[in-house]
């Protein structure tokens, strides 16, 4: 009995499955939705990170929006260069040329060049921080608590003694950092080159006041809008026109900027260019060496006041 | 009580008294993902409805002709189907072939089918509610509600378990009012969530901390439907006066109680 009991079961299931097959075979026939075949093309060639770069929900949503309402084709800065030609295959469109936005931080201050950094005991995120008085004594720059360090998908920005600093190799300029700073110091940067001049503080206050709270804090002397027509003061910084910048005709005059410059808050960031390779190649990396840190614990602990 | 009687109140029962996420706490998980839009939660609710009502008769069907005993004249035999297949190989066996160990896996398997169906359904005819349902819809496959209902229709199926018996009737009813009062409930709640958006709530229960907070407030406000169900039956058929015993009865009743309760044995006609 026991056979047919075993028997009976597995026929069961096996009606029952080759019924069911039946009726979704009929009903994948019966119901099927003709979609366009450059979607599913196009988003087989998106990264698929859905990480909303685009502004649209996600890739699905951006390919749709390809497809159907002709939406741009270099919304994707995870996807690249490569991306961008191979949806523009699809769609029969010509790809011009576009720059690819890369985040920058306005702030140039590590650990050891903030004054007035108190004992903060509580929800260790910028954002707690920030509505907290006190944490630090400037008032604009970098936190340090790594919210965009978290908002990252793709491990590009870290915090590093005390400043977000961006990985360039890795960073895709998706923005998510840019909108996970509760100070607004990142912004989005058309990179014409592999290494661009950026003013690296965001604080608007008078020279004097700077120096208060910040070693390396940007004074908003102004030598460098006096020297160069890209720079223009706005607030007591400093502020690149990235539209008229051009680092291989005004390499000189940067330069001259830059040695003007009396905090040196003028900062070339990004990837290093092949000449800047070229001129390390023959040095050699200094080993090891063991360096006295003094810290303590607490300096670490995340406090959950 | 006569036969819509006894439909009317098995739904508002169902629907409401016994509902699904408020009483029997199963479909959490749509109940918290699906309800921050008031469309997106109808249209939840009325896919889960459609996939209950259709996994419900599907199971019901089943389990009535394939897997579980039934009584035929009070006496316990296999199923329908089972019995003509073991009549098949060994004429003359009546012992009782109880394939209920397959419940679950054939629940599972006509639920997810009946989820494929409606799927396909909605993505051809109500494309803005498809996306907008994401991944919810696939997870209709396991959501308790569903599960739940069919494994309660096997209950009132099945001769040997005790309970009720069913016909395809009240399985209908029943699977069909099991996603109504889901849909009841995912729609209060949707509504109640668009207002929260609004609302200042302290940042630690922003979310489904404070949707669960209120599905129990709910659920504690759903107790007080309990007992609809008697007052409108008692609204559709008044009790027998109280002195109605005195007048000539048939004499095979029993006297009824002081409260003018319905006689202790089955079938004696209501006054």
């Amino acid at each position: 009995m026991a056979i047919i009991m075993i028997l009976l079961a597995a026929g069961t299931m096996l009606i029952l499955a080759l019924a069911a097959g039946f009726v979704l075979g009929w009903a994948n026939k019966a119901l099927h939705v003709k979609a366009d075949p450059r979607v599913e093309s196009i988003l087989a060639i998106l990264p698929g990170a859905n990480c909303g770069g685009c502004e649209f929900i996600g890739c699905a949503d951006y390919a749709e929006a390809l497809v159907k309402d002709g939406a741009a084709i270099n919304k994707c800065s995870v996807g690249g260069e490569s991306c961008k030609k191979m949806i523009a295959n699809i769609l029969g469109v010509d790809v011009t040329e576009s720059w690819p936005y890369r985040p920058v931080v306005h702030c140039g201050a590590h650990t050891g060049d903030k004054f007035g950094r108190h004992l903060y005991q509580g929800e260790g995120t910028c954002s707690g921080a920030n509505g907290v008085a006190g944490v630090q004594g400037c008032t604009y720059g970098c936190l340090a608590f790594g919210d965009c360090e978290r908002s990252c998908n793709f491990d590009a920005i870290h915090v590093i003694d005390g400043l977000a600093t961006v990985d360039y190799h890795k960073c895709t300029g998706c923005g998510a950092c840019e909108r996970a700073c509760p100070r607004h110091i990142i912004s989005m940067v058309p990179f014409k080159r592999e290494k661009m001049l950026a003013v690296t503080c965001c604080n608007h206050d008078f020279g004097k006041a700077v120096k208060a709270v910040c070693k390396v804090g940007c004074i908003g002397c102004g030598a460098c809008a006096r020297t160069s027509a890209l720079f223009s003061m706005e607030k007591n910084l400093p502020r690149i026109d990235y539209e008229k910048y051009d680092p291989e005709t005004a390499a000189q005059e940067l330069e001259l900027v830059m040695g003007k410059c009396p905090m040196k808050r003028l900062l070339s960031i990004g990837k290093p260019t092949e000449q800047d390779l070229a001129g390390v190649a023959d040095e050699k990396t200094p080993p090891d060496l063991i360096v006295d840190k003094f810290e303590t614990t607490a300096d670490k602990t995340e406090w959950r006041g | 009580m006569d036969y819509l009687t006894t439909i009317l109140l098995m739904a508002i029962t169902t629907a409401l008294i016994n509902n699904m996420v408020f009483h029997f706490f199963v479909g959490n998980c749509p109940f918290i993902g699906v309800s921050r839009r008031l469309d997106a939660a109808f249209g939840m609710g009325a896919a889960v409805t459609a996939v209950t009502t259709v996994a419900g008769l599907l199971s019901w069907a089943v389990t009535y002709y394939i897997l579980a005993p039934n009584k035929i004249g009070g006496q316990v035999l296999s199923a329908p189907l089972t019995h003509a297949v073991v009549q098949l190989f060994r004429p003359g066996y009546d012992g009782v072939v109880d394939l209920s160990i397959l419940s679950y896996a054939v629940y599972i398997f006509l639920i997810a089918w009946a989820v494929q169906l409606v799927e396909m359904y909605i993505r051809k005819f109500f494309p803005p509610l498809y996306k907008a349902f994401g991944v919810y819809l696939p997870l209709i496959t396991t959501n308790c509600v569903i599960l739940f209902t069919c494994l309660e229709i096997m209950r009132h199926a099945s001769a040997t378990s005790g309970a009720e018996q069913w016909g395809l009737d009240k399985t209908l009813i029943f699977a069909f009012f099991a996603g109504v009062g889901f849909l009841i409930a995912i729609v209060i709640m949707a509504g109640i969530r668009e207002e929260l958006d609004k609302a200042d709530i302290p940042k630690a229960l922003r979310g489904p901390g404070i949707t669960m907070v209120l599905a129990g407030i709910l659920s504690m406000a759903f107790m007080g439907f309990a007992g609809v169900d008697r007052g409108l039956e008692k609204a559709l058929h008044p009790p027998a006066k109280e002195t109605a015993w005195i007048v000539a009865l048939p004499t095979t009743q029993p006297a009824q109680g002081p409260q003018g309760q319905a006689p202790t044995s089955a079938g004696a006609p209501r006054q």
